[in-house]
């Protein structure tokens, strides 16, 4: 019964199964805004702002392909901020959180 | 008791308390849950201590390492059952900090994390091999000091003292659903898991025994850990703060260790991330080290190698090859391309799995009167030690469960 439970949650799909990569998205998302946000008031070195794009955009990028169901609105904002540069703007990348963050909250409380 | 000496181990153990398990779950921990948290930090800080006083006073007296221990103990079959669990997830807590500190070089320079991650697992093998004993760790743990710059970045940060001071009382945090409330269980496992790692023992009563310790050391070895962990551990617990001041509200749940360095930065500026960048570095390498040594302690002490880095590399060959192959091992792992958080989380779950396998036989020697004499566990350490025990029993049965109905931490 326990292991039959153990599957299920490992191997269900759709909206519910997604909600871990739409965090995962608005997280990235948020940070990322955090960072642009330091960094042009210089309190980050390039280094380190350069870095931690690459890494914040691989995460974006494994999340967006882990999607059961990518051609949804969740899929289509998690690509548009994957489509953003590595310098938008802080307000922009949290408009897109704050998108991502009302679908995971309608989801959690479906 | 040399002051000095002493004060050093204390420095040692404060700087080389953070892994990058505790990087990253005192971080992630802060973020989701705010304070609530931190009394399961203060909570698993005081269980290691336990056991690592213990397993320094058994090395100090009976002059015995957990793993020689544990084979006696156990019996043969279930305990060479501990020492391949034990085995695995030390490799994949080495790998976990390999990849770590591969990752925290390339915040700080840029250069490609697969090749950073190549060269430093010579350059921590070359240390190794170069460096005597007692300062590999010290100085993996001094350097780690400069993680310090994190506390005190929370301070510039003004953050409410009085939600921090109530986050050490135990608490389940009121109104949270069904899944909210796993992943609260979750994250308290892996914190548990994370402050009291096997291989902390491991390497903490062999390397009593490299230095030679003896009757006399015993109060070193418990202002050691009573003092060092336990100042250490507030630094995790700064991590954690800074993370719900800071993180939290704007919807951030850190997923790489490089996001705990901007606690440091937005304070501080370009010199606290750097600060905060190195201090991560060394005490990641030092886990690395201390993982790589441990796991080869525990197969020579199993299967009775002549063992131990005071000895020159060529006078314990198959100690030396071991400790060798198990660090190519764990970079093999990392040049998979393998994520470093599933390989810390992996780290966390094995861990947790072979806890209970771990402080069980220690327990029952440094409770045996004829083997430790006045020197065996008293009432408090007893009661401290038992009760440890259950907790670490519950968290292995809880953890796999938790693991996959919250997806790892992620709801």
């Amino acid at each position: 019964m326990g292991i039959c439970i153990l599957c299920l949650a490992a191997c269900s799909s759709g909206p519910s199964a997604d909600l871990q990569y739409i965090k995962q998205a608005r997280s990235i998302g948020a940070e990322w805004a955090l960072i642009n946000e330091q960094a042009e008031t210089h309190q980050l070195t390039a280094t380190y702002v350069a870095s931690m794009h690459q890494w914040l955009h691989d995460g974006l990028t494994t999340a967006a392909q882990s999607l059961s169901e990518p051609d949804s609105a969740y899929g289509h904002e998690i690509q548009a901020l994957l489509a953003e540069p590595a310098d938008a703007a802080p307000e922009t990348l949290r408009g897109h959180v704050n998108k991502l963050k009302r679908i995971e909250d309608q989801l959690e409380s479906a | 008791m040399n002051p000095l000496e002493l004060t050093l181990g204390i420095m040692t153990a404060v700087g080389g308390f953070v892994d990058i398990s505790e990087l990253v779950f005192a971080a992630k921990a802060g973020s989701t849950f705010g304070y609530a948290l931190i009394w399961v930090f203060a909570f698993a800080t005081i269980g290691i201590i336990v056991f690592s006083e213990m397993s320094g006073r058994v090395a100090a007296v009976a002059k015995q390492p957990v793993f020689n221990l544990m084979r006696h103990r156990l019996g043969l079959k279930l305990g060479l059952v501990t020492l391949i669990a034990s085995v695995i997830s030390s490799l994949i807590t080495c790998a976990a900090e390999v990849g770590g500190v591969a990752l925290i070089l390339n915040y700080l320079t840029g250069a490609p994390y697969l090749i950073l991650a190549v060269g430093l697992t010579v350059a921590l093998i070359a240390s190794i091999w170069v460096i005597p004993f007692e300062w590999i760790e010290r100085s993996y743990g001094l350097l780690g000091l400069f993680m310090v710059v994190i506390a005190a970045a929370l301070v510039a940060i003004h953050p409410p003292w009085h939600q921090i001071a109530s986050g050490f009382v135990p608490q389940v945090p009121k109104g949270l659903t069904t899944k909210e409330l796993l992943t609260f269980g979750y994250f308290a496992v892996a914190i548990v898991s994370a402050v009291m790692f096997p291989y902390e023992v491991y390497f903490y009563s062999s390397g009593g025994i490299e230095e030679g310790w003896s009757i006399k050391d015993l109060l070193t070895n418990r202002l050691t850990s009573i003092v060092g962990m336990g100042l250490g551990s507030l630094l995790a617990i700064s991590i954690l703060a800074s993370s719900a001041q800071l993180f939290g509200p704007t919807n951030i749940d850190p997923e790489i260790p490089g996001t705990a360095a901007l606690q440091a930065a937005i304070p501080f500026g370009k010199w606290g991330l750097i600060l905060a960048l190195l201090g991560m570095f060394f005490a990641v390498a030092g886990a690395a080290v201390e993982t790589c040594l441990a796991n080869a302690y525990s197969i020579a002490q199993f299967f009775g190698w002549k063992w131990g880095r005071h000895k020159k590399p060529w006078e314990a060959p198959r100690f030396t090859i071991t400790w060798i192959a198990l660090f190519i091992a764990a970079l093999a792992i990392v040049l998979t391309g393998v994520d470093v958080m599933t390989l810390v989380e992996f780290a966390i779950l094995f861990s947790i799995l072979v806890l209970p396998l771990t402080y069980l036989p220690l327990l029952l020697l440094a409770g045996d009167r004829k083997f430790m004499g006045q020197y065996a566990n008293g009432a408090i350490a007893k009661v401290l030690g038992w009760f440890y025990f259950a907790v670490v029993g519950c968290a292995a049965i809880a953890a796999l469960p938790l693991y996959f109905l919250t997806s790892g931490g992620n709801g």
